[in-house]
């Protein structure tokens, strides 16, 4: 067995030691890089900034654990800009198993910026149904929820001053890890109750969105880890994705060398065998 | 008997089929009233979907259990994890925190879900890196065309392969804004106008299987 051969069936334990290491030592050693901004993720920034106080804007958390990583810190840099903007906030999800790590998102984010639920926002938890349960806050917001996540009645919330149906609300964002999530908010909300949209997802996600993205049926889209550094950095407030995405590049790196070499062996050990052939 | 369990479901959705394509273009009051008790009952039915789904998923367990299959020990810590959390949410009236303290259901999802979700996620990343050095070959010139379509933008994508390769982060925004999109799109409304197909060939009863294959 030449060299390239055996290159090319090495331990896979070896891959998983040396995407570790590319993963940890950033960690630990963080570099710092710049991250350009891209239009995707400015278009939701530019939004919310654009909005005139007390505007209603609706975050709708579709995940769950799985997608932390890249959700999470999406889902509190667009607190932290709606709070410091001081708009309503409507919080929920379309993800059960995603039902308790949204609270915890929104109670921490909220309780660090000073908010109050109930006046300056609501979260109101999760609802069977799946996409349904958009076609019935578009049609009646109190009928779908008519208690929050802490069983307090929605009917008289002052943040929900004026909000009946998804027709009142300003501006909504869904970051979605899958079905229920980006797409059913266009197909079941936008595109009937006609308010404005944006997206975020997992970084695999992110190409399948990009034709919604080109035709103006969302107005942003923040995209995995890097959507995520991206929001950090126009809110200047460093957070956990910018944290990670040196641990990104370098595992993206480690990825790229690795598929370089395996071709490099690929065609090394082909052409051998072409020559003993011949 | 055959009226009711074939008749009788092709009414009900040749019915609802029609009446609900035309309301989405029908504004008047009483269409909108009809649309909202309508989702309410899908709801309500969502909600009995998922006792049906958990009661699926301990029948086929438990099946697996009696019969002792290979595995049946996995099922086994289903059951237990299953039943154990079901009865502490019961305890705890499924709130994670009381008054901003941690219920033991909270920790349950807290200190068992989350991390295991997060951990069956995170070995994606080995795996992925495994399988991209044993298979992302040149085979072919539309095997090279995806590798280095995939190369850029990986680089593209992360702050390091900007500043190695500055262009690359603008070519990997053309690759996800022009082919890509172009190509999902395509792909979207093939996919689109199928469902349309099929939905029209469901509502007039040409397409029956989801009526299910039994006895008549």
């Amino acid at each position: 067995m030449t060299f390239a051969e055996r290159m090319l069936k090495i331990d896979r334990r070896i891959i998983f030691l040396v995407i570790g290491i590319c993963t940890l030592l950033p960690l630990l050693y963080p570099v710092g890089l710049p991250i350009r901004i891209s239009q995707e993720v400015r278009g939701v920034y530019d939004h919310i900034e654009s909005l005139p106080e007390g505007s209603v804007f609706l975050l709708s958390l579709d995940f769950d654990p799985a997608s932390k990583p890249e959700l999470q810190p999406q889902s509190i840099s667009l607190l932290r800009h709606a709070f410091r903007k001081n708009l309503r906030v409507i919080a929920m999800t379309l993800w059960v198993s995603g039902t308790g790590l949204a609270d915890q998102i929104v109670t921490q984010v909220a309780r660090e910026m000073g908010k109050e639920s109930g006046k300056d926002y609501v979260f109101l938890g999760w609802s069977p149904g799946g996409t349904a349960v958009i076609i019935n806050m578009g049609q009646d917001l109190y009928g779908a929820f008519p208690a929050d996540y802490n069983g307090k009645p929605t009917k008289g919330l002052s943040v929900l001053q004026g909000v009946a149906s998804l027709r009142d609300v300003n501006y909504a964002v869904s970051l979605g890890a899958g079905n229920p999530g980006v797409e059913a908010w266009y197909v079941f909300g936008k595109d009937k109750y006609k308010f404005e949209l944006g997206g975020g997802c997992t970084g695999v996600m992110a190409p399948g969105l990009y034709p919604l993205l080109r035709s103006g049926q969302i107005n942003g889209l923040i995209g995995g880890l890097r959507g995520a550094a991206e929001y950090e950095t126009l809110m200047d407030q460093k957070g956990r994705a910018i944290a990670g995405m040196d641990a990104q590049s370098a595992t993206h790196l480690a990825i790229i060398v690795l598929v370089i070499m395996c071709n490099l062996f690929y065609f090394s050990s082909r052409n051998r065998a072409r020559q003993q052939g011949g | 008997m055959i009226f009711l369990r074939r008749q009788v479901p092709l009414l009900i959705t040749l019915i609802t089929g029609i009446v609900f394509a035309a309301q989405y273009y029908v504004p008047h009051p009483a269409s909108e009233q009809m649309l909202t008790s309508v989702t309410k009952w899908l709801q309500i039915i969502g909600g009995f979907a998922l006792v049906l789904g958990v009661s699926s998923l301990f029948h086929v367990h438990a099946v697996k259990i009696r019969r002792k299959e290979a595995g049946w020990g996995y099922s086994f810590v289903l059951y237990v994890g299953m039943l154990g959390t079901i009865a502490v949410g019961f305890w705890t009236n499924g709130k994670e925190a009381i008054d901003g303290t941690m219920t033991a259901f909270g920790w349950i999802y807290n200190f068992m879900m989350v991390p295991l979700q997060g951990t069956m996620f995170a070995i994606l990343a080995f795996f992925i890196a495994s399988a991209a050095y044993r298979s992302f070959r040149a085979r072919s010139r539309e095997a090279a065309v995806l590798l280095i379509a995939a190369v850029i933008v990986m680089m593209g994508r992360v702050p390091l392969g900007e500043y190695l390769i500055p262009i690359s982060g603008d070519l990997s925004q053309w690759i996800l804004n022009v082919l890509n999109a172009s190509v999902r799109r395509a792909i979207l409304i093939g996919v689109s106008l199928g469902t349309v197909a099929l939905s029209i060939k469901i509502i007039f009863g040409k397409e029956r299987s989801y009526l299910g294959g039994g006895k008549e």
